[in-house]
């Protein structure tokens, strides 16, 4: 799909975005998007630059899912948005790492304090961490706009554009959901970070318990006991889980990104879980 | 001898072999690098036979020598074979083998022996089947050969995890002994290269994934196709279908299809795809979730407690503190439970088999945990939190609040010993009273007779003594250690309490015997005691009646000179049960099972009762069907009792009524008449109300079921053969009429007891409800060894019923119309005339289409006939014993009109026996009667059944038509009560009163008590009546037809 010509003396068409299938949509669809205080702290960066009408129409690409790819690494937000040229625009949205003392430090800090992971960990993330951050000489969160750096690969010469201002409120969201992806940007991805916790804390090594697969024995090896079975088969039916509801599992499942005729695809599922537990067997 | 063994071919399935004992061992083919042909495998035909299945070969790797495999261990040969010395090595051979369904190897065949490598996959597939049946599956989208599907696929976590790891170690090398063509290489090369993959044999671990993931997804097909309802997931379209399906609902179609393809577009196919992915992940992490659960303990101190300068963590005075300890618990195994410390340390073991990340996930618990209860993030702000130090008051805030909402917010929460909520500050009554045995036989109780009654204070089950409430007054804190354990304490509710017992011992009236039960076993929060009545104490018949012994410890009652009939020792017990519970006011309910003869003791009660002096009507409500057996047996039983019955469309009213009512002891009416008379009925003072079939009420909004409600009474019975403990609804109506209030409000009832018992199986709730109901419940059944004892080996009844309007016009057209035969012919003639008048009489009674062969089958069969609306009632009633019966009938042309009927009534099989059913068949049928899992209603013909068969299993007999000849129905009778049976016999005739059956079962038993005659021909004397005798015997009575 290309788009009509238009006309050479036409100075700026009114843009409309290229429609995208399968786009990463936020959740919130209406109100303020940010949830959370850390996610708010960057949002007001953003509302502090003073881009006005652009903040609305960023809102409405996110919400209409023009963000193809979000991905946050250290140092950076980079992501894909579909705007009104068939070739997406490249986002960047970077802000300084802290280098590996600074975070050597940080991890200490934490560490000593089993409250800041643990509030982390039940999907939080204190207040206080702030004055962690501080009592180290470091900012968790840009002050301004200075901190961060901010790219677009589209035409628009104003900075920050929709494009990145759509960018900003799907991190809002992300950075609502997992408070780790905050830390992840200044350079600790979530893996990373637990387990230097975890080696800080001393203790926790887990290699016992993540044996690897023992290697059956070839069956050359095995003539002797052929057509004999190993131990515990008669335990195997002993051993089995405690009853559940037989549609507890639907639960564990996380929201489904597509909706048949307006019902959830769990919600459907759920009569065919409750007719497996309801046979005798 | 066979061995059968199996193995999973991925493809392919479940694979079963056999190894044939009386074939040769060896294979005169050289070793080749190529398979041979398995010398002794059972061929596909053969094994076929044993399982059937798809034919197919497997090759397979087995130990062998030169010339053959050698024997599995399970295979026993009837020729030894010589050995050979050589050692065995790893062949090749082809083998014949079927591909069967799982169900076959629950199947076992008796003419074979089976190897390790079939049970193990027995085990694979009830695995299956078990996370089938669990719903541990999640659906998924494959997209390989042979294109896109929509399958289901186990989700493994937890303790399923170890289970399936077992599964892998303990799969047999035969079991993964199957030779796959190479890849790459082109097909029949067989080739077995010395060492490499082929030697080692196939990955265990794949190979039961593979079977696990085939079977689950088999498994859940099947248990959605047999759902008692379709299993629709597509919500319903409005409109036309469009040609071809969104992805979505493609792939959720195919989830319920037997093929489980999907056609749909590939754009839209690889987005349902890249939805999925996070399903897909679910249950793919080795290990399972757990949570944190908290400890609250007691920690002894090593400080001495006499130490003024000790450090003051001596919270309670005697050497002990308080700690909330954090734990990590496995969610899938709960006994799994892992103190913080041990989490920190790493050194968890089994935890790190069924939770991942023990340390994250507990810190992530406690965090969530702090959101719940802000008291713990004191404790978190350490490095490795262990527990949190409490002080009294905060352990008592702990037990008060913070251990409600953590458990409520799913974390485990485990309190001190000795603590377990119920021990509150609460009232204790005792209550004394005399010994049961004499209460009755003393000529009854008045309400006011509780001997000695006392309140106290009581923790739990202890009475707490004067000192203890003082110190219980002294304490500062709210929780104090008392007798050793620690009990919280409202210093409000223990003022309130202490003003209570000074007010009770300054004369407060004793309470009666139905405040005392109401105070023993209702809801606490229903009681008006300023605290919760923990308990009741009491002795003597008061404690007998508590625990529904009361009819054990009751000395029975012998009935008054004047009353007819003996009664048994267990319905003397009955007697004087239903005497001592009358004389308390308290309602009861005789539920004996049927054939127990609760007629005959309540009509005891009301004779025993008048002889006393007692006065006053007692109006009894039964079904219609039983007014007149209540008529007949009073008359019969209990001359001295004025009956009175009010029913039909003569009944006295008004005024009328009044006087008829003040005349009589007993006044019988029907359900229905009572409700249509119900403003009449309830401005009488009754002396007693009787609920006869009091299940009738069961719907406690329905017409009768109110109505009753407002009868005025001095006291309530209800009688029922039916063991209303399984059917809540209607327990709750008939106690509720019984003694109003017992069981709460309906709502409240439901809430409390029907929806736990019922649908959650709640076994407390059921232990409480059986403790309130069993004061005024008394059920015997026949298998009660106090019971059989009593009993005769046979008990006959006479099983009354009425016509219907269509049965009673048919009757009459019959009988003028015989009669003008009768009367217009003589001899032989006339005889033939008069028998033919009681055939057909006879069939109208049965039903009217078997006189008009109008062959209306078994639609409506029920309606139209009174009879068999009563044999359906009985059936239903033996049924619900489980126990079996057997109907016979004279005519073929009824009986093979009921077995469809029945069949579809009851929904099971009845088996039908007659003249002309062959020797084989009648013996396979006997034999599969008697059998303890066959059906359960025989219907045999009088004359093709009524002699030589053994029918033991039957504890019932019903004869559905007269044939007037005791030893013909006596005989029909023993094939049921002969040798070999255990149980007592109940024997039912069918009878209509007003009709012919009844005039002569009348006649017969008046000449059978006057000379003792044995009428040794069925019918033939009726034929020497005269017309106007005949025409009596024959005439409709008013009181056959139903209203």
């Amino acid at each position: 799909m290309t788009e009509p010509p238009s006309p050479w003396w036409l100075d700026a068409p009114p843009s409309r975005p290229l429609r995208v299938a399968g786009g990463i949509q936020i959740h919130s669809t209406r109100g303020s998007i940010a949830q959370t205080w850390w996610s708010a702290r960057f949002i007001e960066v953003l509302e502090s630059l003073g881009v006005g009408g652009r903040l609305a129409r960023g809102r409405s690409y996110a919400r209409a899912g023009q963000i193809l790819e979000l991905q946050v690494d250290a140092g950076a937000a980079v992501a894909r948005v579909q705007g009104s040229r068939p070739e997406p625009y490249r986002v960047r949205v970077g802000l300084t790492t802290y280098g590996k003392t600074e975070w050597a430090a940080v991890e200490q800090a934490l560490a000593d304090d089993a409250w800041y992971t643990a509030t982390l960990l039940a999907g939080g993330m204190p207040p206080e961490i702030e004055q962690l951050f501080g009592s180290l000489g470091l900012a968790l969160f840009p002050a301004g706009g200075r901190d961060l750096s901010m790219d677009c690969s589209c035409p628009d010469h104003a900075v920050p554009c929709k494009h990145l201002a759509a960018v900003f409120y799907l991190l809002a969201e992300r950075f609502d959901a997992d408070p780790f992806q905050v830390l992840a940007l200044r350079g600790r991805d979530r893996e990373t970070l637990l387990a230097n916790l975890r080696a800080r804390r001393g203790g926790g090594e887990t290699a016992e318990d993540t044996a690897a697969q023992s290697q059956a024995a070839p069956l050359t090896e095995c003539l002797d006991r052929f057509f004999t079975a190993g131990p515990g088969l008669a335990d195997v039916g002993r051993i089995g889980s405690s009853p559940t509801p037989p549609d507890a599992l639907l639960d564990q499942l996380p929201a489904f990104p597509i909706a048949v005729r307006g019902h959830r695809v769990a919600d459907l599922l759920r009569p065919a879980y409750r007719a497996l537990g309801e046979q005798p067997d | 001898m066979l061995a059968v063994h199996g193995l999973w071919s991925p493809g392919r399935g479940l694979l079963l072999w056999a190894e044939d004992g009386s074939r040769p061992s060896t294979t005169g083919r050289r070793s080749l690098r190529s398979a041979r042909p398995h010398p002794f495998a059972l061929p596909t035909s053969e094994l076929a036979a044993l399982h059937p299945g798809k034919p197919t070969t497997v090759t397979l790797l087995l130990p062998s020598r030169s010339s053959g495999p050698l024997d599995s261990p399970e295979l026993v040969r009837s020729v030894r074979v010589g050995r050979t010395r050589s050692a065995p090595s790893l062949q090749p051979w082809t083998v014949p083998a079927v591909v069967v369904d799982p169900a076959e190897l629950d199947d076992p065949a008796e003419e074979a022996r089976y190897g390790a490598s079939v049970a193990h996959l027995r085990a694979l597939a009830r695995f299956a089947a078990d996370l089938a049946a669990r719903g541990r599956v999640a659906p998924t989208l494959t997209r390989g050969e042979p294109g896109p599907e929509a399958r289901w696929r186990p989700v493994v976590q937890g303790l399923d995890a170890v289970a399936l790891d077992t599964l892998v170690a303990a799969m047999p090398p035969v079991g993964r002994a199957e030779q796959r063509p190479h890849r790459g290489s082109g097909p029949g090369t067989g080739g077995v290269p010395r060492s490499g993959p082929e030697r080692t044999g196939q990955d265990p671990a794949a190979l039961v994934r593979d079977a696990v993931a085939v079977l689950v997804d088999a498994a859940v097909r099947d248990r959605l196709a047999r759902a008692d309802e379709p299993v629709a997931l597509l919500p319903p379209r409005r409109g036309r279908i469009p040609r071809r399906l969104p992805a979505t609902e493609a792939w959720l179609a195919a989830l319920t299809t037997p093929d489980a393809g999907i056609d749909a577009d590939p754009g839209e196919l690889e987005e349902l795809a890249r939805a999925l992915a996070p399903w897909d992940r679910i249950g793919t992490e080795p290990t399972g979730p757990g949570r944190a659960s908290f400890r609250l303990a007691e920690i002894r101190v090593l400080d001495d407690p006499a130490d003024p300068d000790g450090p003051g963590t001596d919270q309670t005075g005697d050497g002990t503190r308080w700690q909330l300890q954090f734990l990590l618990q496995s969610t899938e195994d709960p006994s799994l439970l892992v103190p913080a410390e041990r989490v920190w340390s790493g050194g968890s073991g089994a935890l790190g088999r069924l939770i991942a990340a023990p340390q994250e996930l507990l810190l992530a618990e406690l965090g969530r945990a702090a959101l719940v209860y802000p008291p713990l993030e004191s404790a978190l702000r350490q490095a490795r939190p262990e527990a949190l130090d409490l002080d009294l008051d905060g352990a008592h805030r702990f037990l008060t609040e913070g251990a409600a909402l953590l458990l409520a917010a799913g974390f485990g929460v485990q309190l001190p010993s000795g603590w377990d909520g119920s021990r509150r500050l609460g009232l204790r009554l005792s209550v004394r009273s005399t010994a049961t045995a004499g209460v009755v036989t003393r000529g009854g109780l008045g309400r006011e007779q509780v001997a000695d009654f006392r309140w106290a204070l009581a923790v739990g089950d202890e009475v707490l003594d004067e000192e203890e409430i003082s110190e219980l007054v002294a304490a500062k804190a709210p929780l104090v250690r008392l007798r050793g354990r620690w009990v919280t304490v409202d210093q409000d509710r223990l003022r309130t309490g202490l003003e209570f017992l000074r007010r009770s011992r300054r004369g407060r009236p004793a309470p009666t015997a139905a405040e005392v039960l109401a105070l023993a076993q209702a809801d606490p929060a229903d009681h008006d005691t300023p605290l919760p009545v923990t308990g009741v104490d009491a002795d003597g018949w008061l404690g007998d009646l508590l625990t529904g012994t009361a009819e054990r410890t009751l000395v029975p009652l012998e009935p008054p000179p004047d009353f007819r009939a003996t009664l048994r020792p267990y319905q003397q017990r009955g007697l004087s049960w239903l005497a001592f519970l009358s004389s308390l006011g308290l309602g009861a309910c005789l539920a004996d099972d049927m054939g127990l003869g609760k007629t005959v003791q309540l009509l005891a009660l009301e004779t025993h009762e008048r002889a006393g002096g007692a006065s006053g009507p007692t109006l009894l409500l039964c079904p219609m069907s039983l007014v007149g057996t209540w008529q007949r047996e009073a008359a019969r039983f209990a001359p001295g009792l004025r009956v009175h019955v009010h029913h039909g469309g003569a009944r006295a009213r008004g005024g009328e009524l009044g006087t008829a009512v003040a005349a009589s002891d007993l006044v019988v009416t029907t359900y229905a008449t009572a409700a249509r008379d119900i403003d009449e009925l309830a401005g009488v003072e009754w002396r007693r109300v009787v609920l006869d079939e009091a299940q009738a009420i069961k719907n406690s909004h329905a017409t009768h079921a109110r109505a009753v409600r407002r009868l005025r009474a001095g006291h309530r019975i209800a009688l029922t053969g039916t063991p209303m403990e399984n059917r809540l609804a209607e327990l709750w109506s008939v106690m509720d009429f019984l003694n109003p209030g017992v069981l709460g409000t309906a709502q409240r009832f439901r809430a409390r007891f029907a929806i736990p018992v019922e649908r959650h199986g709640d076994t407390d709730a059921a232990d409480l409800l059986r403790r309130i109901t069993r004061p005024y419940l008394l059920r015997r059944v026949k298998t009660d060894p106090t019971v059989i004892d009593d009993l005769p080996e046979k008990i006959e009844i006479t099983q009354h019923y009425r016509l219907t309007r269509e049965q009673a016009s048919l009757y009459r057209t019959v009988v003028d119309d015989m009669m003008e035969k009768i009367e217009d012919s003589d001899g032989i003639a006339r005889r033939g005339n008069v028998l033919a008048a009681m055939a057909k009489l006879k069939q109208v009674c049965n039903h009217p289409a078997q006189l008009l062969h109008d062959g209306s089958g078994a639609a409506g069969l029920g309606r139209r006939s009174g009879k068999v609306i009563r044999l359906e009632e009985i059936l239903a009633e033996i049924l619900a014993e489980g126990d079996k019966v057997l109907c016979f009938t004279q005519f073929t042309e009824f009986a093979s009109m009921l077995v469809p009927h029945l069949t579809a009534r009851f929904d099971q099989e009845v088996l039908y026996l007659h003249g002309g059913t062959p020797k084989p068949k009648r013996d396979e049928m006997v034999s599969r009667f008697q059998s303890a899992d066959g059906p359960s209603i025989f219907l045999l013909s009088l004359k093709a059944g009524g002699t030589g068969l053994t029918l033991t299993a039957a504890n019932h007999v019903v004869h559905l038509d007269r044939w007037w000849n005791p030893a013909v129905e006596n005989q029909a009778t023993d094939r049921a009560f002969r040798i070999g049976q255990h149980r007592t016999v109940q024997v039912r005739k069918f009878v209509c009163p007003g009709t012919v059956e009844e005039r002569i079962d009348t006649m017969i038993e008046s000449k059978k008590a006057l000379s003792g005659m044995v009428i040794s021909d069925g019918e033939a004397w009726l034929t020497e009546l005269s017309t106007g005798e005949l025409r009596e015997v024959f005439a409709l009575g008013a009181d056959a037809v139903d209203d």
